[in-house]
């Protein structure tokens, strides 16, 4: 099984780096040269060859947005499979159950009321303000649905997905009243939280989420086993050795910390966190040795294809990601609805 | 090897166990029976440590399990838990593999596969390997269970410890024999099974010691032949009993109605 598995990960590497190349040439703007190899070492080399414009859009434009789907796709997607082990429960995604939206209710106090708290707050922190929020507000929600949904190790699955839309309702109505308060550029701002775009990225956030990212899955991506085994029951995976408590503490700060950071950076981008782990256990059942570590190649596949159909598909203009990733999602959450209808 | 004394437990102010005193060997079957009610799957989780820190403190191996180191504890110590999930989307072989969990890090090894297969023959379920998990009957993944239970504690760790809360169920004749003969094997090489039953025969037939409990307290705790005289079970279990020597492996056999 693990070789195959490295075989797996190697082969959804190089389909992403394909990938990666292909959204590199679509868009708008073509490039003058036709070869990545000429672009490249146009741009290393740092002679005249490349045109200004050239290296702009893609230094500037395409390679940090590429970047950031990758990373973003990758975070979300590993995140959703991780709470899904949590919970025991292929419902269990950032996004239905109201994480994602207290990610971005902080987020949008953080731009609305921003200006006033700011002079408080010392100066190392302003840049990543934003994202310390949304972590911030992301880490409140899931400590509180984890704690209403689940007793003695037990989730209650409505509920939990109850606690969704009771959250997600809750920010809707703070969000909508800040709107309301809200002054002209912050506006434009709150919009595209709520539509989720990738269009904002810089290589600056691009690094503080590579390095979340990566501190992130050092943690967990080698909880395979221990999510394996907490299928058995909690007290069950205790008794295999498995430090079920601690896992548990690492799996909602982790994910929080993705799932704040991401949507600080590209506002919601829902059910990433539903589609990839579903596709992964239709090939491989559940074992969460396999999927946990594939679904953070396939999240970034999935991110990066949809985000070049978003901006390719209605040139010049964009449609927002959120649209494209709904489509995928919404079928495959009532799939998943149907099948466990008898076990609700 | 296992020892507590004076526990007591509560939930929600009603008292489930009442200062029981706990005691056993190295080698020792003790099989715990009672009424419904009794609080025996309490016990044993309470002995097996899965309510956390609790009152007095439990000795396994003259250790409180606080001084365990929790990997060297799973090697020493496993429990076969009642209300097995029923929904584990994995083949069989992967549940069992689960017991090997404590062994190695990223994959099985192959002392890895050979134990869990060894297990899944010794509780007929080796045939099932790649089945979904899912697919089986209620006793084929109780089996599937024991077999995971079992592979954990193969290893060359002396006097090691199981806790079983009502193996048997949904199991039929031949297997139910089959686990007790091999829990037996098992307790015979000095390690030490503490166990749930309902059917009193089996108890008397495969267990050295009986703790009989009802209603939180300790009613009887010693030999077969002492606690299973029809005095002491009619009137636990509050329904006329007669025993005589079963004819033939000459244990109690306890019949009841009168």
């Amino acid at each position: 099984m693990q070789n195959k598995l490295s075989l797996y990960i190697t082969s959804g590497i190089l389909l992403l780096v394909t990938l990666a190349v292909v959204s590199l040439y679509m868009g708008v703007y073509a490039f003058e040269k036709h070869s990545v190899a000429e672009l490249f070492s146009g741009i290393l080399s740092g002679d005249s060859s490349i045109s200004q414009s050239d290296r702009f859009v893609l230094l500037n434009l395409r390679l940090p947005r590429i970047t950031m789907a990758v990373l973003i796709g990758s975070a979300l997607a590993v995140s959703g499979t991780c709470l899904q082990g949590m919970f025991k429960n292929p419902l269990a995604t950032p996004d239905l159950i109201g994480i994602t939206s207290g990610a971005s209710l902080f987020a949008a106090l953080t731009i609305v009321l921003g200006s006033s708290f700011k002079q408080y707050i010392p100066e190392v922190f302003h840049f990543s303000l934003l994202s310390i929020m949304a972590f911030i507000g992301a880490l409140l929600t899931m400590i509180l649905v984890y704690r209403i949904s689940t007793s003695n190790g037990k989730t209650n699955v409505v509920v939990m997905l109850l606690c969704g839309v009771a959250f997600t309702a809750l920010g809707f109505a703070i969000t909508g009243f800040l709107i309301y308060i809200s002054k002209e550029e912050q506006l434009r701002d709150l919009t595209f939280w709520n539509l989720g775009s990738l269009a904002g990225a810089t290589w600056t956030k691009n690094l503080i989420l590579a390095v979340i990212v990566l501190v992130s899955y050092v943690f967990l991506i080698n909880k395979g086993k221990a999510l394996n085994a907490m299928m058995l029951g909690e007290r069950d995976a205790q008794h295999l050795g498995i430090p079920v408590e601690k896992i548990k503490k690492q799996i909602v700060l982790l994910t929080a910390l993705m799932v704040g950071t991401s949507v600080a950076f590209a506002g919601t981008i829902g059910f990433v966190g539903l589609i990839v782990p579903y596709i992964l256990r239709l090939l491989f059942k559940s074992n969460y040795n396999v999927i946990l570590p594939l679904s953070a190649v396939m999240g970034g596949i999935l991110l990066l294809t949809a985000d070049t159909i978003s901006r390719t598909i209605a040139q010049p203009s964009e449609v927002p990601i959120g649209i494209l990733t709904a489509f995928m999602g919404a079928p495959i959450f009532i799939v998943i609805l149907i099948r466990n209808r008898k076990s609700m | 090897m296992l020892e507590a004394y004076k526990i007591s437990y509560s939930h929600k102010k009603h008292a489930i166990l009442h200062n029981i005193d706990i005691s056993v060997n190295y080698g020792e079957l003790l099989v715990i029976v009672g009424p419904n009610g009794a609080g025996k799957s309490t016990l044993l989780s309470l002995l097996a440590n899965e309510t956390g820190k609790n009152g007095e403190p439990i000795f396994f191996k003259k250790r409180t399990f606080e001084e365990w180191e929790q990997m060297e504890l799973a090697h020493n110590k496993a429990k076969f838990s009642q209300n097995n999930s029923h929904d584990i989307p994995l083949a069989c072989k992967d549940v069992v593999m689960m017991g090997r969990y404590p062994y190695f890090n990223a994959n099985p090894n192959q002392k890895d596969h050979e134990a869990a297969i060894k297990a899944m023959e010794e509780t007929d379920v080796a045939h099932l390997e790649s089945r979904d998990y899912n697919s089986l009957s209620g006793g084929e993944k109780q089996r599937v269970h024991l077999a995971r239970v079992l592979t954990q504690l193969d290893n060359e760790v002396l006097n090691k410890l199981v806790f079983l809360d009502e193996p048997l169920n949904n199991l039929d004749v031949l297997h139910q024999h089959r686990i007790l003969h091999t829990i037996k094997n098992f307790t015979k090489k000095g390690n030490t099974a503490v166990m749930v039953l309902h059917d009193l025969n089996l108890a008397a037939q495969f267990a050295d010691r009986i703790m009989l409990l009802k209603k939180g307290q300790v009613v009887a705790h010693n030999t077969p032949e002492k606690v299973f005289t029809p005095e002491i079970i009619s009137k636990v279990y509050n329904f006329p009993c007669t025993v005589c020597p079963n004819p033939v492996n000459n244990n109690p056999l306890i019949i009841f109605g009168t």
